[in-house]
C-alpha cells in the first residue's frame, strides 16, 4: 500500500471515496499490506476495479474543483456553505466572510446530521490539502462537496485584494 | 450497508447514548490519538452491587467513523450492569449487536470500540496497529506555525 499511494498521490482519496478505506483508524491500512490484502478484508472487493478506481483518481479530484469566482457567484446566491479547514490561528488572522471554521464538533455535527446533498466548499490556505478533506466528507456519503482551487490564497488574489495574503513560518 | 442498519447506525449517530467525558470516571481506555483527530475515547464508572463490581455507566467520546460512535452509542448502554470479567468478554460483534450485523467493511469500528473498552477495563494500552496515515490524520492542524501576513 505504500507503494501505491506514493505511485498515486490521489489513491487514498479514492480508496475512501469510493469503498470507505483508509479515512481513519477504523478503515486504515497497514503500509505493509497489499492491494489484495486490504481488499479481501474489505467485503472481497475485486482489486482490479479498486486499482482502476485509484489510476483514475485525479478525474475525481478535479471534479471536486472550484474556481473562487464560481464560489463568490454561489455565495451571492447564498447557495453555499464555505468550510474552514486551516488552524484556529490563520482562521482568526484572515478569513472569508461566512466561512466556517470546521473544528470537530462542527464535523461531528455535519456527520451525524447534514443532509448529503447540501453544497459545501472546503477552503484551505493554498488548496494543497482540501481535497483530503473533500474525500473524508465524500467518503461519508456527501454528494455535492468541493474544494476552492487554490484556497483562500487564491481568493485573495481573484476575488478579494482586500483580504490579506499570508505566508506560514 | 443494509437499508436497516443504515437507518439504525443514522439514528444512532443523531442521538448518541452516553456522548462525552465522563468526570470522576474509574477507568479511562483511549484508541487512537487525539492529536490527529483520530481517536476513541471511553470512560467507564463502577458501583458495587450484591458484592460485585459492576460497570454503572460508559461513557465515549469519538472522532472519525460515524459507525464507530453508533458501535460506541449501543456498546455503551449494553455493557451497564456487567461485571468487568463479562464487559472484556464481549467481542466487538457483540458489543455492536443492537445494531445489527455488521458487514465486513465495517467490523473495525466495532473492533475499535472493542479495543478502547478493553484499554479501560484491562488498564492497559489498546494494541496499536502501525497504520499508513489516514485521511482524518492529515486533515489535522499543523502546529507551531506562524502566520506571516503580506503587506
Amino acid at each position: 500500500m505504500a507503494e501505491l499511494l506514493e505511485a498515486y498521490p490521489g489513491a487514498q482519496r479514492a480508496l475512501f471515496r469510493n469503498y470507505h478505506i483508509g479515512g481513519c483508524a477504523s478503515c486504515g491500512f497497514r503500509p505493509d499490506e497489499t492491494l489484495a490484502e486490504v481488499c479481501l478484508r474489505n467485503d472481497g472487493l475485486d482489486p482490479e476495479q479498486v486499482f482502476e478506481s485509484v489510476r483514475r483518481a485525479w478525474e475525481q479530484d478535479e471534479r471536486m474543483m472550484i474556481s473562487p469566482g464560481e464560489v463568490k457567484g454561489l455565495l451571492e446566491a447564498d447557495g453555499v456553505e464555505i468550510l474552514d479547514i486551516r488552524t484556529r490561528e490563520e482562521y482568526d488572522a484572515v478569513h472569508v466572510e461566512g466561512a466556517q471554521f470546521l473544528d470537530q464538533a462542527l464535523m461531528q455535527q455535519m456527520l451525524a446530521a447534514r443532509p448529503k446533498d447540501d453544497l459545501l466548499v472546503i477552503l484551505d490556505h493554498d488548496g494543497s490539502r482540501s481535497l483530503d478533506a473533500a474525500a473524508f466528507f465524500a467518503g461519508h456519503g456527501f454528494t455535492n462537496i468541493k474544494c476552492l482551487r487554490g484556497g483562500i490564497d487564491a481568493w485573495s488574489v481573484q476575488v478579494d485584494p482586500n483580504l490579506p495574503r499570508y505566508t506560514l513560518e | 450497508m443494509s437499508d436497516d442498519l443504515e437507518a439504525r447506525v443514522q439514528a444512532a449517530v443523531q442521538d448518541p447514548q452516553n456522548l462525552g467525558e465522563m468526570s470522576g470516571a474509574d477507568a479511562v481506555g483511549t484508541v487512537g490519538s487525539e492529536n490527529c483527530g483520530d481517536m476513541l475515547r471511553m470512560w467507564v464508572k463502577f458501583r458495587e452491587e450484591n458484592g460485585r463490581k459492576i460497570i454503572d455507566r460508559a461513557t465515549f467520546q469519538a472522532f472519525g467513523c460515524q459507525t464507530a460512535i453508533a458501535v460506541a452509542s449501543v456498546a455503551t448502554e449494553l455493557i451497564r450492569g456487567k461485571t468487568p470479567a463479562e464487559a472484556m468478554a464481549m467481542s466487538g460483534e457483540e458489543l455492536a449487536s443492537p445494531l445489527g450485523k455488521l458487514p465486513p467493511m465495517k467490523i473495525h469500528c466495532a473492533q475499535l470500540v472493542e479495543g478502547a473498552l478493553r484499554s479501560a477495563l484491562a488498564g492497559e494500552e489498546a494494541p496499536q496497529t502501525a497504520l499508513a496515515p489516514t485521511l482524518l490524520e492529515q486533515l489535522a492542524p499543523r502546529k507551531n506555525v506562524k502566520i506571516k501576513l503580506q503587506s
